[in-house]
């Protein structure tokens, strides 16, 4: 898997210019990372609508506290933090009903006698799509940060704040979730 | 397999229980290389733990291919630099204010 390298060689100069209140350099760092916080809270709050609000809340957010930004992470690591503590607030508001890991997130493989379905790669993308989608939120960021937007171990867990340990073990049962919700298409692990 | 279980039950046992644990850590190389060569060599033993390594795997793989599948229906830095240029608007421009 290819990992991510944030745009963060600029960063630093941008950065400055923008704690000092310069706005264009803000809007700056806005072109570089809105598309890719976006992605990310789209896959944590399920609308795509709500996901452009919570991206445009998170980068209001940072503007108002750029002046706290201290540096000791990544810009990019704490914008994402503010981005993925907006979608928990509105999941959390939402009470959306919790769904057991054991459950099949998937419809099952269609007996029916007749010639094998025929796997087309939207029928894959559509089945890990919603098994993602499934997920505890506990286990879906880890997921979509590490495994989707490709960041590393160490950004994914700073943006998340939880210890690398933890995050591994949060990312593994994330990952046998989704293996299992969409076992019927991966035949060969039916012996698993 | 069967052979390895006769000769060293407890040691197999263990090693199934550490590659299913570990597996994703093996995958995403972030084991030493005494762990690696643990289940590289108990994956060469036990098929089912082979097939759970490779399920594994392509499960991470398609997942890398989820990345960038939609477009967004505008440009979402659009949006966000409207909101801010109106916060600016409203806040009379300038620095940001103390949070």
């Amino acid at each position: 898997m290819s990992e991510q390298s944030p745009p963060n060689v600029e960063d630093g100069a941008l950065v400055a210019r923008a704690r000092a209140g310069d706005q264009l350099a803000f809007e700056e760092l806005v072109r570089l990372y809105a598309d890719r916080l976006h992605a990310v809270v789209r896959r944590l709050v399920d609308d795509p609508h709500e996901a452009e609000e919570v991206t445009q809340e998170a980068f209001l957010r940072a503007w108002r506290g750029i002046a706290t930004f201290k540096g000791d992470s990544q810009f990019f690591t704490w914008l994402y933090r503010i981005g993925v503590n907006e979608s928990n607030r509105r999941m959390s508001r939402r009470r959306a009903p919790a769904v057991s890991l054991d459950e099949r997130l998937v419809e099952p493989a269609d007996t029916r006698p007749g010639p094998p379905r025929r796997l087309e790669q939207d029928d894959l993308r559509h089945a890990f799509e919603r098994a993602v989608q499934r997920l505890q939120p506990d286990q879906r960021a880890p997921l979509v940060l590490r495994d989707i937007e490709g960041l590393s171990t160490t950004q994914a867990a700073a943006i998340l704040e939880v210890g690398e340990a933890a995050f591994k073990s949060r990312l593994h049962r994330a990952r046998l979730a989704v293996r299992d919700a969409v076992r019927d298409y991966l035949p060969e692990d039916s012996e698993l | 397999m069967i052979r390895a279980i006769l000769l060293h039950p407890l040691r197999f046992h263990r090693d199934h229980r550490f590659t299913r644990t570990q597996a994703s850590a093996y995958l995403d190389g972030e084991l030493g290389a005494d762990d690696r060569g643990r289940i590289d060599s108990h994956t060469h033993m036990c098929p089912p733990c082979a097939r759970f390594v490779a399920g594994l795997r392509r499960t991470v793989s398609a997942l890398g291919q989820l990345r960038n599948t939609e477009t967004p229906h505008v440009r979402v830095s659009d949006g966000v630099l409207d909101r801010l240029r109106e916060e600016r608007h409203i806040d009379g421009g300038g620095a940001p204010p103390p949070v």
